[in-house]
């Protein structure tokens, strides 16, 4: 019995040690938990090691395709020298072979020099995970418990491996996706850095610069606009025109419209407005530009857009429009149109003013048949004038030129032309000038002549009526004397004896004074004629003396001291000989009416003629009388200005008009004493006439040369 | 110019003539020769003063209008030194109320030139007779 109850006791302690050993085989996976694949072979290993009391122990883990096994062996010092983990792998698989099916469970093998006892144990169902051997040399490895322990622990091992494998597995997984996060994360954040720059760019550009949702909502807005306008971004978010009342109330429709229509089609738009700033609530211009950006689709993904202040284009431009439009009425106004003409392409330019004056399309080409089919044929053209001035000795030079136009209706335009030789900007000459319709004031010039004959006229009349003393005096003197004589003779020859030789006397006078009559009649009809003016060389000390002679009664009767003083030698002058008696016979009337309340003082009336300065011939008219008023010296001159209770007082304005178509000016002046001058100054007849077809086309004397007088 | 008072008895009455037209002087006193007068022309009233003249003269032939003192102006002066001459005025200016105002003023007739010869033979008759 003892032997049995020994047996049976250490049979129990034998169970109780296995079942204590499964528990801590149970236990491994708790310890295992959390650790990588070589922790878990390892404790394996340790625990098969020393709980079975092996002699050797090896792992083959089989890993995915990529990686080699691993191969770990474990071996007790009682084997002795073993060789590498691989090289006893490699026995142990030639041994048992590929198919973990066919495995025997228990091998006897020879491991260095001594026998051991094998028990291969495959990982997985299959052996796909790979083996474990166990050894010992003990001749009674493996008992039933130790093979119990060895499948639990290998089932154990095998789902701890298996974790282990996941877990690592999920490792790798969770860092490479960690990697790439990371990377990402890199290149986002580089791409975020990218974007900010860009969008700090876009914030600091000169310009409004604002993107728009497919819809047309405002999406991105930079400060600039934000700035101008005063507008929050939410307030330009919060809806697609809510920009828009920044824009000047006049240009809003407009501007909604060209806005709707691009975001709309998808084309964008590019639309100009007058936006306000908030800063001072001015109105500037704005160019407000999209593009639409679409994906590969086609499908519109945003509006890209701008907004640039060209408010200073804008007002530059305006300027320049109004000044081209100034210009242009300013010719059109003046009659004046502009003509330039370049001589190295020949090349000839009309303003539109110009074309108009010449009745022709504005545009043409202007040609000289063109012009010459405008032009008077007995006038030289404006182009051709200024061909002649150009090919002189000097080159260019500045001057005027009149001609004439006669139109396909037979009417005659007159033409004044002020021409500027000039260079251009490229260095080229080219001629300027300035043409203007005149017509209209020479023929207001011909009929302001013609008026101031018809007014000189009346002059003359009232001054007939004011001469009818001196005419009657004048005609009725020699009348007198004729009839007197007349019956003095009668009464001579009816006498007893006749008185012949007083007769023959008497006679004589009659003669005489009749034929004075007629001469006086002559000139009074020749002072008093309607006539055109004419001109004609003149002497003025003649033309002095016969007005002397009209006017010396009346002139007397006035007790007027007369005092000639008429230069010897006095040139002559070109001009109307009736006319300028006129003002002679005016500025006497004057001196002699400034007097008619002197008594304490001679009536002294000065007439002068002398030589002028610049080959110009001087008539003054000198009275002592009461002179006038310094400050009305303008008015003198003006027309009925007048100082006479009865006169017209149109004498001295005429008189003016007169001189000064004769190219000459009337003036006045008081005398140190009392009493006033009255001078006229004017051009002595040059040594050869340009033209003397009428006053007003005498041109004034060229300089003349050393032979002149 | 013989002095009046150098005239002996003188049957000739003595009419002056002042008139500043030469033509006036030259011709009248022909005339009045020829009617039985003796004549002597002045150019100015003041010659006429300043004459020896004044007081033979029986009739003067005045001008109106004269540089210096005028016709009317002697007939004032004549009538202040109570010289009463008949005078007859000579004008070329045919003003009917002038006239009227110098026969007003005394003058005996005022004649328009160009006048005829018996007009100014009964004038000057009218002037010898009407004192």
């Amino acid at each position: 019995m003892d032997v049995q109850d020994e047996q049976a006791g250490g049979e129990i302690k034998r169970l109780q040690r296995c079942i204590n050993d499964l528990v801590s085989l149970l236990a491994l996976p708790a310890i295992w938990s959390g650790g990588d694949i070589s922790q878990v072979l390892d404790t394996l290993l340790n625990t098969l090691m020393r709980m079975l009391r092996l002699d050797l122990v090896s792992v083959r883990l089989n890993l995915p395709v990529v990686e080699a096994p691993i191969e770990i062996v474990r071996v007790s010092q009682s084997l002795g020298p073993m060789p590498s983990a691989h090289e006893i792998c490699e026995a142990l698989n030639d041994s048992l072979g590929d198919s973990s099916r066919r495995w025997p469970p228990l091998l006897r093998n020879v491991m260095g020099d001594r026998d051991v006892s094998m028990v291969p144990l495959p990982l997985g169902l299959r052996g796909e995970l790979g083996m474990i051997v166990a050894a010992a040399q003990r001749s009674d490895f493996p008992q039933q418990t130790e093979a119990l322990l060895l499948s639990v622990a290998t089932s154990q091992a095998y789902i701890g491996l298996q974790e282990a494998r996941l877990l690592s597995q999920q490792k790798r997984i969770a860092d490479e996706l960690d990697q790439r996060v990371a990377q990402r994360t890199a290149e986002l954040a580089a791409a975020n850095a990218e974007l900010q720059l860009q969008v700090g760019l876009l914030q600091s550009l000169p310009v409004s610069a604002w993107t728009l949702k497919p819809d047309g909502t405002p999406d991105f807005v930079n400060r600039v606009w934000l700035e101008y306008s005063g507008q929050s971004l939410d307030f330009v978010r919060s809806r697609p025109d809510a920009w828009m009342a920044a824009v000047h109330p006049e240009d809003r429709e407009t501007a909604s419209r060209s806005f709707w229509e691009g975001v709309r089609s998808g084309q964008g738009f590019a639309m100009e407005t007058r936006s306000r700033r908030a800063r001072d609530g001015t109105y500037r211009w704005h160019l407000n530009q999209a593009v639409v950006l679409r994906d590969a689709e086609g499908t519109v993904l945003k509006f890209v857009g701008t907004t640039t202040d060209i408010d200073d284009q804008k007002r530059a431009e305006e300027k320049l429009r109004r000044s081209e439009a100034f210009l242009a009425e300013g010719q059109r106004l003046g009659q004046v149109g502009s003509y330039s003409w370049r001589p190295a392409t020949d090349e000839i330019t009309w303003s539109a003013e110009l074309y108009r004056i010449y009745e022709l399309e504005i545009g043409m080409p202007v040609t000289l048949e063109l012009i010459r089919s405008r032009v008077h044929p007995e006038d030289v053209t404006l182009i051709e004038k200024m061909k002649m001035v150009d090919q002189t000795r000097e080159g260019g030079r500045d001057f005027e030129w009149r001609y004439r136009l006669l139109m396909p209706d037979h009417s005659i335009k007159y033409m004044h032309a002020v021409a500027h030789a000039t260079r251009d900007q490229d260095g080229q000459s080219e001629y300027m000038a300035s043409v203007q319709d005149v017509t209209a004031r020479s023929l207001a010039e011909e009929a302001r002549d013609k008026a101031q004959s018809e007014l000189a006229n009346v002059a003359r009349v009232m001054s007939l009526g004011a001469l009818t003393a001196s005419i009657a005096h004048e005609v009725n003197q020699p009348l007198s004397g004729i009839i007197t004589n007349a019956s003095t003779c009668l009464r001579m020859l009816a006498a007893d004896p006749p008185q012949l030789e007083g007769a023959r006397e008497t006679a004589r006078r009659t003669i005489r004074d009749g034929n004075r009559m007629s001469e006086v009649i002559a000139r009074l009809r020749a002072l008093f004629r309607k006539k055109e003016p004419t001109t004609e060389s003149v002497n003025l000390n003649d033309a002095v003396l016969e007005v002397i002679a009209l006017s010396i009664v009346e002139l007397q009767k006035n007790r007027v001291m007369l005092r000639p003083e008429l230069a010897d030698d006095l040139p002559l002058v070109t001009g109307d000989r009736v006319q300028l008696q006129q003002v002679i016979l005016n500025l006497l009337r004057n001196g002699s009416d400034a007097m008619s309340t002197v008594e304490d003082r001679p009536r002294q009336l000065v007439i002068r003629t002398e030589r002028d300065d610049g080959d110009r011939v001087r008539l003054t008219v000198q009275d002592a009388g009461i002179g006038f008023d310094p400050q009305a010296a303008d008015r003198l001159f003006d027309p009925f200005y007048t100082t006479k209770g009865d006169g017209m007082g149109i004498g001295l304005s005429v008189s003016r008009s007169i001189i000064e178509r004769h190219h000459g000016r009337l003036w006045a002046t008081l005398n140190d004493g009392p009493g006033a001058a009255f001078s006229f100054s004017i051009p002595r007849t040059p040594e050869g006439l340009v033209r003397a077809d009428g006053i007003r086309n005498i041109q004034a004397p060229a300089v003349t040369g050393p032979g002149a007088a | 110019m013989e002095s009046c008072q150098e005239r002996s008895a003188i049957d000739r009455l003595l009419v002056s003539v002042v008139d500043d037209d030469s033509s006036v002087r030259e011709s009248l006193p022909d005339l009045l020769k020829q009617f039985g007068f003796a004549a002597r022309a002045f150019s100015s009233a003041e010659d006429f003063l300043a004459s020896d003249c004044v007081d033979q003269t029986r009739c003067l032939l005045l001008d109106v209008a004269m540089p210096g003192m005028t016709g009317p102006d002697l007939q004032q002066e004549l009538i202040r030194r109570r010289r009463a001459i008949p005078i007859i005025f000579i004008t070329a200016d045919r003003d009917m109320i002038v006239r009227r105002l110098l026969i007003e003023q005394g003058a005996v007739e005022c004649l328009f030139k160009p006048f005829s010869d018996t007009a100014l033979l009964e004038a000057v008759n009218l002037a010898l007779h009407s004192k």
